[in-house]
């Protein structure tokens, strides 16, 4: 199962990048400033947008989906619990998963945007994807649910999950970091050797690698344990 | 000092609150109120019982600036250019001192070159830092950031906490769910499910925020 860029060149507007790179599977973390095209590639890589020249190839990938950054864009049930039996799930436990248990009947245009965030990242989740792409995930929650979906974020196995965020204080363990460095995706390789390689890291793995620690995650817990390690 | 008395609004009970000038973090889970109270200290809805009085007056007889976590829902012109000097020519300003005050705000954002695009084919970053700009440029007494940095990246929220610093506002509210950012704030309130839980310097707060997610990433060893 693999997701293959060769040269490939994306434009939206009068802003141009290019990507090359292997996706296998595990979970990707792609990271780049503001403008930088991660939604332009999140697209591409969704089968969205076409690239202007280079290929996009999959291989072995069946079901494929994309969480945009805002959640509205995703919903067509007219309850929560109607957004989850459009997505062919039981919806008890996708409302216990998105903190909703006890609001499948209310009108879904009620909800907050972090509460329609929750519900939409739910019923992704509670699904296998061969190919898993979010956009800005962790918008619009609270630090306590960016939390709750950065650890099943991390807990997946099976299949390609590509996450594009420019989060910088609560994200998931990862196995792979990518980073848009002035219109080019670059792979920076597996987690830990990547992390140092890191151009634009969060403050706090910033502040851990400036301290002596390299931590074996990027998870919040993990750098406190590499830094409370390093000072003894 | 911002004054709150037996408030009572939607979701929020707040008997007795004194805030005090400088940069506020409005810290919380979803739905524990602090949009509402945003709301409320920014003049857009009046309490339905209780008082707010800012520096003695109303908020709707201040100055406000106000920029949400969609800006995109906010802006109302085409061009970038337009979008920051609404305020200014709503109120008349004179067309030099409007051009004047548009590349000044743009260019300590960072975004003069944003100022002759279109609002509609910015990233949501960038739609974000135009948005300030729209609210900062009329030198408002009061700033208001409603988790606005949800769409900026850290070297932009870096940027936009810069600018907060040098801003005139006598009084910076800002809803957040960076806490490394609530941390270096002046003064910060915790709520949850409409009641102030803590309000205090970030050291305090966060001292009883221990353990929790919005305790700040880089801090402490466990």
């Amino acid at each position: 199962m693999r997701v293959i860029l060769d040269d490939a060149i994306l434009r939206r507007g009068s802003f141009q990048l290019t990507a090359s790179g292997t996706f296998s599977e595990g979970v990707h973390l792609v990271t780049g400033p503001v403008g930088s095209g991660k939604s332009t590639l999140a697209l591409a890589l969704a089968g969205v947008l076409r690239p202007l020249a280079g290929q996009i190839g999959k291989e072995g990938i069946g079901s494929r989906t994309l969480a945009l950054p805002f959640p509205e864009y995703h919903v067509t049930g007219e309850t929560p619990g109607g957004e989850a039996a459009s997505w062919g799930l039981l919806p008890a436990p996708v409302l216990e998963a998105a903190g909703l248990s006890g609001r499948g009947g209310e009108d879904v245009l009620r909800c907050s945007q972090g509460e329609l965030k929750r519900l939409v990242l739910s019923c992704m989740l509670a699904r296998e994807w061969d190919l898993l792409i979010l956009d800005e995930p962790y918008s619009s929650l609270d630090c306590a649910w960016k939390e709750a979906f950065s650890r099943r974020l991390g807990e997946r196995r099976k299949g390609i999950t590509i996450i594009f965020t420019h989060e910088d204080e609560v994200l998931p363990r990862v196995d792979e970091i990518w980073e848009i460095q002035a219109g080019r995706l670059v792979s920076l390789g597996r987690v830990p050797e990547a992390i140092p390689r890191w151009s634009r890291p969060p403050a706090y793995i910033r502040a851990a690698l400036d301290a002596g620690a390299l931590p074996e995650n990027i998870t919040p817990g993990d750098v406190r344990d590499a830094v409370c390690r390093t000072r003894g | 000092m911002i004054e709150i008395t037996g408030l009572s609004h939607r979701v929020l009970e707040i008997p007795e609150l004194r805030i005090p000038s400088g940069r506020v973090a409005v810290i919380g889970p979803n739905g524990g109120g602090k949009t509402t109270l945003l709301r409320l200290l920014a003049g857009i809805d009046l309490p339905v019982s209780g008082e707010i009085l800012i520096d003695g007056l109303a908020p709707r007889s201040r100055e406000v600036g106000w920029v949400g976590e969609q800006p995109e829902r906010e802006i109302i012109f085409h061009r970038v250019s337009d979008e920051i000097s609404s305020a200014l020519r709503f109120r008349h300003d004179p067309c030099p001192l409007v051009d004047e005050r548009v590349k000044a705000v743009a260019g300590e954002l960072g975004i003069g070159r944003l100022l002759g695009r279109e609002t509609r084919d910015l990233s949501a970053g960038e739609k974000a830092m135009v948005a300030l700009g729209a609210a900062l440029a009329a030198r408002p007494d009061i700033l208001i950031l409603d988790e606005t940095d949800s769409n900026l990246d850290q070297e932009s929220a870096g940027a936009v906490e810069g600018l907060l610093r040098i801003a005139s506002c006598s009084h910076v509210l800002i809803a957040t769910q960076r806490m490394e950012l609530a941390a270096r704030s002046d003064h910060i309130l915790f709520l949850e499910r409409g009641r102030v839980l803590h309000s205090g310097s970030p050291a305090a707060a966060f001292e009883a925020l221990t353990g929790t997610p919005f305790f700040p990433p880089s801090r402490g060893c466990r």
